[in-house]
C-alpha cells in the first residue's frame, strides 16, 4: 500500500473510532473518576496485547500509570490490527506490575507518567531482565525536568550505566511501518524530544526503550474517536505507536 | 579333517577326482572273470533258494549280500582307473602372492606375528610350502599390498603396506604371468581387503581364463583382546563455529566393563575427553561426542582411545577424520507474513554469528514489506523473489506465518525447487497463516515438507495448544537438541523449558521424515514440533511453535541463558549445512595414498541451478610444497554438468583443489576443496582373518582355501589343476582302502546274518 493510501487508511481508522466512540468515551471518562482501576490480563495465545505497566503511588483514584486507560490501549491495538497484519487482542489488554512473570509474554510494555514512577527491588530486577532479554519499553505522558529526572533515576536503577540518547528521524524506529520524515517538535506539554536507551549504549544496536519527552501519545490515542483532538495529531500519534511496536517486533 | 579322511579311503585328493575321469582298463582276463563271477552269482542264488528252512526274507538278504560281494570283485577285476592330467614337473608356473601389508604384523598366531608364518612357510627357498612348490613348479613370488610386485623367492618382506587390495593384486599377477603355462595362483593373506572397489571384477578375469586361486588364510578370525575405534561419521564440510555431534563407535573384545578414555583432538589440540564404560558381552559402545569446529580450513580430527594392557592391536585405537571448515557467511532468507516476535528473536539469536546471516523480509501489511539485513537497495525491493536466480542466491529459506495465497503458483514451485533442485534448506515455521491453516495443502510446498498437510485438517480458529517440547530419541542424537554446554545439561534443560504455543494441526509424518522434537498434545498423542526430511538435493524442516521466543523471554529463563540462541544457531546452521554452490568439487575419498592418482569431479550449474555442459572448467592444484599445477577438466558425458580431471598426489600433505568455471566469457563460479595424501591407517582396522573372503576367491576360481599351517597338500593340489603343460596319469582304483573295507564289510555282514538265522 503506498504511503499516501496508508495515511488515508489511518485517517479512516481514526474516523471509524470517532463514529462509535464519543458516547463511550464520555461514559468511560466519567467512570475513571469514580472507581479504582484493577490489574487485568488477557489469556496469552500468541497474539499481540498492549501492556500498561502499573507502579505504586499516584494520587487519589487516578494514578498516573493509568492515564488514558483503557481506550488508548485498545485504540492502538485496533489501529495496529486495521493497518497492519498484526494479530491483536480486541478491547482487552494487560495491566501488569514490572515484576509480574506474565510480562515476559509481551515483549512491548507502555508506561504512562513515569515522572511518578516508583520501583521495588523485585520490579527493578525483573525489568532489567526483561530489557536484557529483548523487551521494549515506551515511556509516555511526562513533562519537564522533574519528571525527566525521575525517569532517568528509575532507569539508572534498572540499567545502571545506561544513557538516554536523543533519537533523530533517521533512526529505524521511525521507519518500521510509517515513514516518518520529520519528528514532532511541539509535544502535548511543550517542545518534544524523543530519547532512547540502546543495548550497550551503542546507537547501532537494539533500541530497548523510547521516551516521548514533553509529549503524550496516549492522550491522542485515547481521544482519537472523540473529536476533541485534531485528527492530524491523532494520526501522527498513531504513527509513532505503530512504529514503536513494529520496531519492537522486528529488532 | 574331511579331506584327510577322503585321502585315507580313496588314496587321492578330492581335487584329482574332480579334475580327472574314471575309466575301465578292461583286459581279456576280465571277461573270463566276468563269466566265472556270473556262474558264482547263479550258484549263490540257487544254493540260497534251496535253504527251505530259512525264511524267505533272510534268503533274499543273504543272496543280495553275496551278489553285491561278487559284483564288487567283478568291478575290481574290470580294473577301474582314474585318468588325471598332472602338471609336468618344472614345466609349469605357480604365482605365489604374499600379503606385505601392515596387518601382517599383528601377533595373533600363538603370540607370533602373521608375518612370521609367511616367512617360515613361504619366505625361504627350499623350505615349507614354498619348498614343496619349488620342487614341482617354477615359482614366481609377488608381494602385494596396494598392488602386486614381483620379488625374488626368499626375499624378506617389509610388511609395511598401508593398503590391502586383493583384487588389484590378483589382476596384476594374472597380467604379469599371462602367456606362461600357469598352473594356478597361491594367495597368502588375512583377506582384510581395504579397497573400495569390489572384488568381483578381478575374479571374473581369473574365472574366464580358468586360473584357480589357492588361498591360505593367515591370522585369527577374532582377536582375544582388542579395542578399535570402529566408526566415526563426520561431515565432509562444516561451517566455522558449528557444533558437531559425532557418534563414535568403540568396538571391543575382552574388555567388558572396562573404563577407557575417549579423546578427540583437532589438529593436535585436545577438544574433548570423556570416560566410557565398555558394555558387556563384547558389544560395541556408541559414544556421542560434541565438537565445535572453530578454526577454518582443512582439519584433521583424531579420535583416540589409549592403548590398553595386553591389547593385541594398538594401531586401531585411533581414527582420523577430515573436515573442511568453511569460514563464510551463509545467507538465509526469512519471509515473515505478519508482524510477530518470532522474527525479532530468531534474528537476534544469530546476530553475533559471523557465519550465518538472516535476511528478513517482513510483510507488515498487504504489499508492504520491511527489509532487514539486505545488502543492496534492490534486494527484495519488490517483495519475495520472483525468479529462481534471485531466490536460489540464498542457501536457506525460512517461511514464517505467511499464507500460500501470498505466492504465485510459480513462486510455490520455486520454493519446492529451492530444496529439491538447488539443494537448499527449507524451514517452515508454525503460525496462524502456516501449513494447512495457511492453505498449503495440495501445493508444491506441501510436497516438500516432511509432514502431510490436509486441507480438511485445520486447527479451529482460536484454539491454541500449549506444549512442553522434548527431543525424541533421534533428536537427542542430533546437534540441534544440544541447547546447553554438555549433553547432560541439554537433557536437563529441555525438561525445564517453558511451554510454547501451537496453532497448526498436522497430518502424519511422511515416510522417510524424522521427528526430532516432539510434545504430547491435549489428546495425549505425540505432536511433532521439529521434523526433518531430505527432499531432492536439499532438506526440509517443519517447526510448528509460533513463539519459540518464550525460550528467551520467559520469566523462568535466566538472563544469561543461551537456550534460544543455541537452538536457533544449531537449527539455522543445519538448514544451510552442505548446501551446494553453483560449482562443487567432489573426490571419491578425502584421503589418498601418497603417489596415487586422484580423480576429482566438479559439477557446474547456472544461477538457476540448471547444469551446464558447455562450461570452460579449469582446476588449479596446489601441492603441500606450494607448487601449482593447472589441470583441465572435461565434461564426463556421464552426468549433466559433471566435469572431471586428474592429478598425482606425489608427496604427503594437503592438496588444495581450486576450480573456476566460466561460460561465454562470464564467470559461473569457483570452488575450493582439500584432499590429504597420507599413509593410511585402515590396515589395522577390522584386521582379523577374513576367511570368508578368501574362501570366496578360491571357490569362484576353482581353487581351494587352506588354513595357515595346513599347506602340506598345496603342491599336490596345484599339480592336478589340469592347467599348463600336463601329462595324463593313470591311477588304479581297485586297491583303494575303501574297496577293501567294502569287501570285508560285505563278507562280515553275510557271515553275521547267516549266524543270526541259524546257518553255519
Amino acid at each position: 500500500m503506498p504511503s499516501a493510501c496508508r495515511n488515508r487508511a489511518l485517517a479512516l481508522g481514526v474516523a471509524l473510532l470517532l463514529a462509535g466512540g464519543v458516547l463511550a468515551a464520555q461514559e468511560r471518562f466519567r467512570g475513571r473518576q469514580t472507581r479504582e482501576i484493577a490489574s487485568t490480563k488477557v489469556t496469552y495465545d500468541g497474539r499481540f496485547a498492549f501492556v500498561r505497566l502499573r507502579y505504586p503511588g499516584g494520587f487519589r483514584r487516578d494514578p498516573g500509570w493509568a492515564h488514558d486507560y483503557p481506550r488508548a490501549d485498545w485504540h492502538l491495538q485496533r489501529i495496529l490490527a486495521e493497518l497492519s497484519l498484526t494479530r491483536t487482542f480486541e478491547d482487552e489488554s494487560n495491566i501488569m506490575t514490572a515484576d509480574d512473570p506474565d510480562l515476559s509474554l509481551y515483549p512491548v510494555a507502555y508506561m504512562s507518567e513515569p515522572g511518578f514512577w516508583t520501583l521495588t527491588e523485585s520490579e527493578t530486577t525483573a525489568l532489567r531482565a526483561y530489557l536484557q532479554k529483548g523487551g521494549f519499553l515506551i515511556f509516555d505522558d511526562f513533562r519537564g525536568a522533574r519528571d525527566w529526572t525521575t525517569l532517568q533515576a528509575r532507569m539508572a536503577e534498572v540499567l545502571p550505566g545506561a544513557q538516554w540518547q536523543p533519537l533523530d528521524v533517521s533512526h529505524p524506529v521511525f521507519h518500521s511501518f510509517f515513514d516518518i520524515t520529520a519528528l514532532v517538535t511541539e509535544g502535548y506539554y511543550g517542545p518534544a524530544e524523543f530519547l532512547g536507551l540502546f543495548e550497550d549504549n551503542d546507537p547501532r544496536k537494539r533500541l530497548m526503550a523510547v521516551a516521548n519527552y514533553n509529549h503524550d501519545l496516549g492522550e491522542f490515542w485515547e481521544f482519537s474517536d472523540t473529536g476533541w483532538v485534531p485528527v492530524e495529531l491523532s494520526n501522527e500519534a498513531y504513527k509513532y505507536g505503530v512504529n514503536y511496536i513494529i520496531y519492537a517486533m522486528t529488532h | 579333517m574331511v579331506e584327510a579322511l577322503f585321502r585315507f579311503f580313496f588314496e587321492h585328493s578330492p581335487a584329482m577326482f574332480s579334475q580327472g575321469e574314471i575309466r575301465w582298463a578292461v583286459s581279456s582276463g576280465s571277461l573270463v572273470a566276468a563269466v566265472v563271477t556270473v556262474a558264482a552269482v547263479v550258484l549263490a542264488v540257487v544254493s540260497y533258494r534251496a535253504q527251505s528252512r530259512v525264511p524267505v526274507r533272510a534268503r533274499v538278504v543273504l543272496t543280495g549280500l553275496r551278489v553285491a560281494l561278487l559284483l564288487l570283485v567283478l568291478a575290481c577285476l574290470f580294473r577301474p582307473v582314474l585318468m588325471v592330467r598332472a602338471a609336468v614337473p618344472q614345466q609349469n608356473v605357480v604365482g605365489v602372492l604374499l600379503d606385505d601389508s601392515q596387518s601382517m604384523r599383528i601377533a595373533d598366531m600363538d603370540g607370533q606375528p602373521r608375518a612370521s608364518y609367511i616367512q617360515s612357510d613361504f619366505g625361504q627357498v627350499g623350505q615349507g610350502a614354498l619348498g614343496a612348490l619349488s620342487e614341482r613348479f617354477a615359482v614366481r613370488v609377488f608381494r602385494f599390498s596396494s598392488t602386486a610386485t614381483r620379488t625374488d623367492a626368499g626375499t624378506a618382506l617389509a610388511f609395511g603396506g598401508t593398503e590391502t587390495r586383493l583384487g588389484a593384486a590378483l589382476a596384476a599377477a594374472r597380467q604379469e604371468l599371462a602367456g606362461l603355462p600357469l598352473a594356478g595362483l597361491v594367495m597368502v593373506s588375512d583377506g582384510a581387503d581395504t579397497a573400495d572397489a569390489a572384488l568381483g571384477e578381478a575374479l571374473l578375469g581369473l574365472k574366464a581364463e580358468g586360473v584357480p586361486v589357492f588361498t591360505v588364510g593367515v591370522g585369527r578370525e577374532t582377536l582375544d583382546r582388542d579395542i578399535q575405534i570402529g566408526r566415526v561419521t563426520t561431515p565432509r564440510t562444516a561451517l566455522k563455529g558449528t557444533t558437531l555431534l559425532v557418534d563414535v563407535v568403540i568396538a571391543q573384545r575382552g574388555y567388558d566393563g572396562a573404563v577407557v578414555t575417549l579423546d578427540v583432538e583437532d589438529e593436535g589440540r585436545l577438544v574433548s575427553s570423556q570416560q566410557v564404560t565398555l558394555p558387556a558381552g563384547g558389544a560395541p559402545a556408541t559414544v556421542p561426542v560434541r565438537i565445535t569446529v572453530d578454526e577454518p580450513g582443512p582439519r584433521v580430527l583424531r579420535f583416540r582411545v589409549p592403548s590398553q594392557p595386553d591389547e593385541l592391536v594398538a594401531d586401531n585405537n585411533q581414527r582420523e577424520s577430515l573436515i573442511d571448515v568453511r569460514d563464510r557467511r551463509e545467507k538465509i532468507l526469512y519471509f515473515e507474513g505478519e508482524p510477530r516476535f518470532e522474527l525479532k528473536f530468531i534474528r537476534r539469536a544469530v546476530t553475533d554469528d559471523e557465519n550465518v546471516e538472516v535476511v528478513a523480509l517482513q510483510r507488515t501489511a498487504d504489499n508492504k514489506y520491511l527489509r532487514l539485513g539486505v545488502e543492496s537497495a534492490d534486494e527484495l525491493v519488490t517483495g519475495f523473489p520472483k525468479t529462481r536466480e534471485e531466490l536460489f542466491a540464498y542457501r536457506g529459506l525460512v517461511l514464517g506465518s505467511v499464507e500460500a495465497g501470498a505466492f504465485t503458483g510459480d513462486q510455490l514451485r520455486m520454493i519446492a525447487e529451492f530444496a529439491d533442485r538447488r539443494g537448499g534448506g527449507l524451514l517452515a515455521l508454525g503460525g496462524h497463516r502456516a501449513f494447512s491453516e495457511g492453505g498449503y495443502a495440495g501445493t508444491a510446498v506441501a510436497e516438500a515438507l516432511p509432514v502431510v498437510l490436509d486441507a480438511n485438517l485445520r486447527q479451529k480458529e482460536g484454539d491454541v495448544q500449549r506444549l512442553s517440547v522434548r527431543p525424541t530419541r533421534a533428536g537427542a542424537a542430533s546437534a540441534v537438541a544440544q541447547i546447553a554446554a554438555t549433553e547432560a545439561a541439554s537433557t536437563e534443560r529441555w525438561t525445564t523449558l517453558p511451554e510454547v504455543t501451537v496453532v497448526n494441526r498436522l497430518g502424519p509424518i511422511k515416510p522417510g521424515a524424522t521427528v526430532l522434537l516432539a510434545a504430547t498434545d491435549a489428546a495425549r498423542a505425540e505432536y511433532p514440533v521439529l521434523t526433518f526430511q531430505r527432499y531432492g538435493r536439499g532438506k526440509a524442516f517443519a517447526f510448528t511453535p509460533q513463539d519459540s521466543w518464550v525460550w528467551q523471554m520467559h520469566a523462568s529463563m535466566p538472563v544469561d541463558d543461551l537456550t534460544h540462541e543455541n537452538f536457533w544457531r544449531q537449527l539455522l546452521r543445519w538448514v544451510v549445512d552442505e548446501v551446494p554452490d553453483q560449482v562443487e568439487i567432489r573426490t571419491a575419498s578425502d584421503r589418498v595414498e601418497p603417489g596415487s592418482t586422484v580423480r576429482f569431479t566438479t559439477t557446474v550449474a547456472d544461477k538457476a541451478f540448471v547444469e551446464l555442459n558447455d562450461a570452460s572448467v579449469t582446476g588449479t592444484i596446489t601441492d603441500p610444497g606450494g607448487a601449482v599445477v593447472d589441470v583441465p577438466l572435461t565434461w564426463t558425458g556421464e552426468r549433466a554438468g559433471e566435469y572431471a580431471g586428474t592429478f598425482t598426489a606425489a608427496a604427503p600433505g594437503w592438496y588444495e583443489m581450486r576450480v573456476a568455471a566460466s561460460r561465454g566469457g562470464e564467470t559461473v563460479g569457483t570452488a575450493v576443496a582439500h584432499l590429504r595424501a597420507a599413509a593410511g591407517e585402515q590396515e589395522y582396522f577390522d584386521a582379523t582373518l577374513r576367511a570368508g573372503t578368501l574362501r570366496r576367491i578360491a571357490e569362484e576360481t576353482g581353487g581351494r582355501y587352506l588354513a595357515a599351517g595346513d599347506t602340506g597338500t598345496l603342491a599336490d593340489d596345484l599339480r592336478y589343476t589340469g592347467r599348463g603343460v600336463t601329462t595324463v596319469e593313470e591311477h588304479d582304483l581297485w586297491h583303494m582302502p575303501i574297496v577293501l573295507l567294502l569287501l570285508l564289510g560285505l563278507l562280515s555282514a553275510e557271515w553275521g546274518y547267516r549266524r543270526a538265522v541259524g546257518l553255519p
